[in-house]
């Protein structure tokens, strides 16, 4: 602001610095104009009175009064336009054109740094997610491994207590194959015993009741045995 | 000669003055001059008020132009020369002066007009005043009533050398300062445009006025010399602006600091 009014003060003072010089240098153009003019005429009656007096030399003079002014001094016309398109252009441009301009710029300046603040906050959530992430599965994978580990172990525990009752369930069926098997032999042996127990009575009863040769006797047995044999079939 | 009486039937000033077309007889006579100066100011304008209100993530056309334009001013001359604080401050004012210098000085190689509203002392002295007024208001704001003789008696100088450092250093500063502003411009401008005008008269001399065959073989001498006076013009306006620019900011710098 204070630039501006600076800048204000620089532009009425400029222009009242150059507005009297030129007014001035207006003023004194027309005066030479005017007086080279004189000389002209002066020129051209003396030379009419001489008798070569020469109306194309006079114009040519007249015209000369007229061209070449200095190329030094400042013309006011191009003061005026230069002076004021330049405050125009200064007073639009410092007033408007970039203020905006700083505006846009500062604008644009903080929606990237907020873009590019945000993507560094995603990144670190994105990665202290993958953190997280990394250790859970971490994690699960430790567990899934004691889990597995554990099972195994279960497993072979249930393998090892069936093939242990499973053992123990084989030697009781043998044993009591076994016993079974002794008591049938037992009981086998005790029919036995009793058959031929109640056979040997019988004989000897047979044997008692009929006082019989040896070819008697022979043929008794034979006929007990296959009595026997064919009474067991 | 006949050529230039020719090409110049109103004499050899027309390269430089000519006739107002508006308010004719008036001290606001409007020229040639006047005519390419209100054309730049709407250039300017254009540029910088279209070009700085749009507000694409990406710039491109005008407000690449205005911005990049903009940027370059404020970071090459402005913060460069007098600090951030105070560069980013005067850089609006050094940005107007330079882009309004550089499309003046523009028109130099811009065929049908090739003449340069700066080859006329008018503008150049105007703007030197400008900055001179603008630079020690800027003194006097910052460094108090005291800002001229503390800024010509530098520290450190023998006191009877004052005798002669003080009149050298408030000529230089003070006087010399506008003189060399508007005239090294002027200077320049001036002698690009009569520069061109030198190779295209002796183009068309060489063409119009044969005395015998050989001459045409030299046309293409004064021709490229055309070509390169362009080519180089563009580089003059563009240097020319800058420095005016970076003076400028240079003296405004000096007596917004004095330390410096």
């Amino acid at each position: 602001m204070r630039i501006q009014r600076l800048l204000a003060v620089a532009m009425l003072s400029s222009s009242m610095v150059i507005a009297m010089p030129v007014t001035a240098h207006a003023s004194e153009k027309t005066g030479e104009i005017a007086e080279c003019m004189v000389k002209a005429a002066e020129k051209y009656e003396t030379a009419k009175e001489e008798g070569k007096g020469d109306a194309a030399l006079f114009d040519e003079e007249a015209k000369a009064c007229y061209s070449a002014p200095s190329p030094i001094l400042p013309e006011t016309g191009e003061l005026f336009w230069g002076f004021l398109s330049f405050a125009i252009v200064a007073f639009g441009l410092i007033k408007f054109g970039f203020p905006a301009l700083r505006k846009g710029l500062a604008d644009r300046e903080d929606k990237i740094r907020g873009d590019l603040e945000a993507a560094e906050q995603a990144k670190s959530a994105a990665q202290a997610a993958d953190s997280d992430h990394e250790k859970i599965l971490s994690e699960a994978r430790a567990e899934g491994a004691g889990l597995v580990d554990e099972a195994r172990k279960a497993a072979e525990q249930v393998r090892l207590d069936l093939i242990a009752r499973a053992e123990a369930d084989a030697a009781d069926v043998r044993a009591r194959a076994n016993a079974d098997a002794a008591l049938a032999t037992e009981r086998a042996m005790a029919d036995l015993q009793t058959q031929v127990a109640a056979m040997s009575i019988g004989l000897a009863e047979r044997i008692v009741q009929h006082n019989l040769d040896a070819a008697t006797q022979t043929a008794l047995v034979e006929s007990f045995i296959n009595e026997v044999g064919g009474s067991r079939a | 000669m006949t050529v230039v009486a020719e090409l110049f039937p109103n004499g050899i000033t027309e390269l430089f003055q000519w006739d107002p077309v508006l308010f004719k007889g008036t001290d606001f006579g409007l020229n040639k001059t006047g005519i390419m100066v209100l054309v730049s100011m709407v250039i300017c304008l254009t540029i910088f008020l279209i070009g700085g209100r749009k507000r694409a993530l990406v710039p491109t056309g005008l407000q690449n132009v205005a911005e990049s334009g903009y940027l370059a001013i404020e970071s090459q001359i402005a913060v460069e020369v007098m600090g951030t604080e105070e560069g980013k401050k005067w850089t609006p004012f050094l940005a107007s002066l330079f882009f309004y210098i550089l499309f003046i000085n523009i028109w130099s190689i811009i065929p049908g007009i090739q003449f340069p509203a700066t080859a006329r002392i008018a503008l150049p002295g105007l703007l030197a005043i400008i900055v001179w007024v603008v630079f020690i208001g800027a003194g006097f704001k910052t460094q108090g009533p005291l800002y001229i003789f503390k800024n010509i008696t530098p520290p450190g100088v023998p006191k009877p050398l004052y005798i002669l450092v003080i009149p050298i250093e408030f000529i230089s500063k003070y006087l010399v300062r506008p003189f060399s502003l508007a005239v090294r411009l002027f200077a320049n401008m001036v002698a690009g445009h009569v520069l061109l005008t030198v190779f295209a008269v002796m183009c068309i001399e060489l063409w119009k006025h044969q005395s015998g065959a050989y001459q045409i073989a030299f046309i293409p001498l004064p021709f490229f010399g055309l070509l390169f006076m362009t080519a180089f013009e563009v580089l003059v306006a563009l240097l020319q602006a800058y420095i005016f620019t970076i003076l400028t900011a240079v003296y405004i710098g000096e007596s917004v600091h004095p330390e410096h």
